[in-house]
């Protein structure tokens, strides 16, 4: 009991020295020293997201922030755990000076803690407005503007109509608890619907599910489209697996999933993305504001085959694909 | 310095969690794994509630209904379904999760720019993190007083019997199904309400947030048990919200220490491991004062 009235004493006794001196101790955070703090929330440890955490240390080099000289990165990974997030992201705005957010929990969890003063860099953010995070994509009007990672539905979707213009039926696959997957699914179905086409939806509650509901999913559909959600990506071998099986190709949204087994995909590199993002936070540190900075969508990419597939599934992928994966993109042999 | 009030802030927060534990795992003595869904079904249904215009307090109470109604049906599952209770816990958990995506209507529902609890005028003009100190002290304080009050109370006193010894319970004429349903109710309304608060708090409410969350909870128990020794029934509940702001505290400290995030949950693992072997180490080292021995082992 007495170390317990000790405790609480020394807690109390803490508050309210900080409610006294705190004022003071906030403005002087800003440092005036040559080397710049900046701060890297990410959610997870997943492939993607690791590349995007990559791509923002090197597009922060190519503005000659280079960690060690004049760069000082403080990165945190929740490892999934979101409650981390919050003391995380107070421990990250309370000592740099600017701030970069992978996966939207933690880029939410930035935007809630740090103050409006301290610009903060989304990293492949799928819906950076719809998640609360920017007013518009256009006009951020806050301190968050950044990358936004949508997917080029549009050209996945050409791509696989291409390759494959007899399907009627696409499935699309995706966890329902991821959010990413979610926004980029309902994306795809919307261009699959308008090219008259049916796009037939399944969801998983982890990848336990996976193998069931592919199973389920291969005898309905004529193709699979496989959309950016962390679930599905760990457990993209599986899905191959079964796909193949009856003989039906996957196509793939990133980059990641295409060496375990995905036909052909138009991909944008997570890296690259990250690279902007991290070329974006290096202006934002040279004083561009970023409530003005429009949001970057990075629209361009490259085609990907996989040839192991192509043979495997007896499917001929056209010529001019072919040609522009070998010249400016990837082929798996 | 700021740190620390941080630190402070978010275990009242979380302290709430260890509290509707506590009834659960403390006085019933079962682990109840349905909190890993009524959590962020609190959250889910609060953050859902306010973005539909509902004021933060109101969408609070929401929260804490919608978490004891899980309470609710992992304890008919368990009492009148026969259902072992750690099975109960985790169908309701499952289960929550598609009710929390249908209820915020996809995975991830942001307040940012919405009215919460902290967004209240008074709390601008405090020092930074002095907002969830205040909400989250004023909360466990108010729980907690009424938590003991109610646990003066003949049902209270009932409901304690159930956890000591349910045939000693039955025979007084306690009907020990329904206490172990109010006890699986109240801590998960509790639970939502956490989640509620925590949700406002963190800006967010997430399909995921309840990944793990159990294992707080059990912390902040386990920790003010080791750190505050032989206590009253009160004073436990006290220890408990101060094992919540030492977990935090020790996570503080992981973290400014730089140790790789990667290894944060490992860390976080064996610090309690350690927690809950101590009482054994203790006995094992011949570290326990004779004084003590002779009080807690009532003259063996």
């Amino acid at each position: 009991m007495k170390r317990m009235l000790a405790f609480i004493s020394a807690i109390l006794l803490f508050l309210g020295v900080d409610l006294a001196i705190a004022p003071r101790t906030a403005s002087q955070t800003a440092s005036k020293s040559e080397v710049v703090r900046v701060g890297i929330l990410q959610m997870m440890t997943h492939p993607a997201l690791d590349q995007i955490h990559h791509g923002v240390v090197a597009g922060l080099k190519e503005e000659g922030l280079i960690t060690g000289k004049n760069l000082k990165i403080d990165f945190l990974n929740a490892q999934g755990d979101q409650s981390n997030l919050k003391t995380m992201s107070q421990q990250l705005a309370n000592k740099d000076s600017l701030l970069v957010g992978i996966a939207t929990p933690a880029a939410q969890a930035l935007a809630n803690s740090a103050p409006k003063t301290t610009p903060i860099i989304l990293a492949g953010i799928s819906t950076p407005a719809a998640s609360g995070l920017v007013k518009s994509e256009a006009h951020p009007g806050g301190n968050i503007t950044g990358t936004s990672g949508l997917n080029p539905v549009s050209k996945q979707f050409a791509l696989l109509h291409a390759i494959m213009p007899r399907a009627k039926k696409i499935g699309i696959i995706y966890t329902s608890s991821d959010h990413g997957g979610q926004t980029n699914a309902h994306a795809f179905a919307q261009v699959v619907k308008r090219a008259g086409l049916i796009p037939k939806m399944y969801t998983i509650a982890n990848t336990n599910d996976l193998q069931q509901v592919a199973s389920q999913m291969v005898s309905q559909v004529d193709a699979i489209y496989a959309p950016q959600d962390n679930g599905v990506a760990s457990a993209m071998k599986t899905l191959v697996n079964v796909a193949n099986n009856a003989n039906i190709p996957v196509f793939p949204c990133a980059e990641t999933m295409m060496p375990d087994g995905g036909l052909a995909s138009y991909v944008i590199s997570q890296k690259e993305m990250g690279r902007i993002a991290g070329v974006m936070a290096a202006k934002v540190l040279r004083g561009k504001n970023p409530a003005t900075y429009p949001v970057a969508t990075v629209k361009s990419g490259y085609y990907m085959i996989n040839e192991k597939e192509m043979r495997k599934l007896h499917i001929k992928i056209p010529a001019a694909i072919v040609r522009a994966a070998r010249q400016n993109g990837k082929v798996i042999e | 310095m700021n740190l620390i009030t941080s630190s402070i802030g978010q275990g009242l927060l979380w302290a709430l969690l260890g509290i509707a534990l506590f009834l659960t795992f403390r006085i019933l003595n079962f682990a109840d794994m349905t909190v890993e869904g009524t959590f962020p079904l609190g959250a889910a249904i609060t953050v859902t509630a306010i973005t539909k215009g509902v004021s933060p307090l109101v969408a609070i109470l929401l929260g804490f209904l919608g978490g004891a109604a899980g309470g609710l049906i992992t304890g008919l599952l368990y009492t009148k379904g026969n259902i072992p209770i750690l099975l109960a816990g985790i169908l309701v958990m499952t289960g929550c999760l598609s009710v929390n995506l249908r209820i915020m209507g996809g995975s991830n529902v942001s307040l940012l720019g919405q009215k919460t609890f902290f967004s209240a005028k008074i709390f601008q003009t405090l020092p930074r993190y002095f907002d969830s100190v205040l909400i989250g002290g004023g909360t466990i304080i108010l729980i907690t007083i009424l938590i003991a009050l109610f646990l003066e109370t003949d049902l209270g006193q009932a409901f304690i019997v159930t956890g000591d010894n349910q045939m000693m319970a039955r025979s007084l004429g306690i009907n020990t199904e329904n206490m172990t349903i109010l006890g699986l109710t109240l801590s998960n309304g509790l639970v939502g309400l956490a989640g509620a608060l925590i949700a406002q708090n963190n800006g967010y409410a997430d399909a995921n947030m309840g990944i793990g969350i159990i294992v707080i909870a059990l912390a902040s128990i386990i920790i003010g048990e080791v750190v505050f020794g032989y206590l009253t029934l009160n004073q436990r509940l006290i220890a408990v919200i101060l094992g919540s702001i030492i977990y935090r505290f020790v996570l503080l400290i992981v973290l400014q220490l730089g140790f790789s995030t990667n290894d944060l949950n490992l860390i976080s693992a064996i610090i309690l491991a350690v927690c809950l072997m101590l009482p054994k180490l203790r006995h094992a080292l011949k570290l326990d004062g004779i004084l003590r021995k002779g009080v807690s082992q009532n003259g063996k």
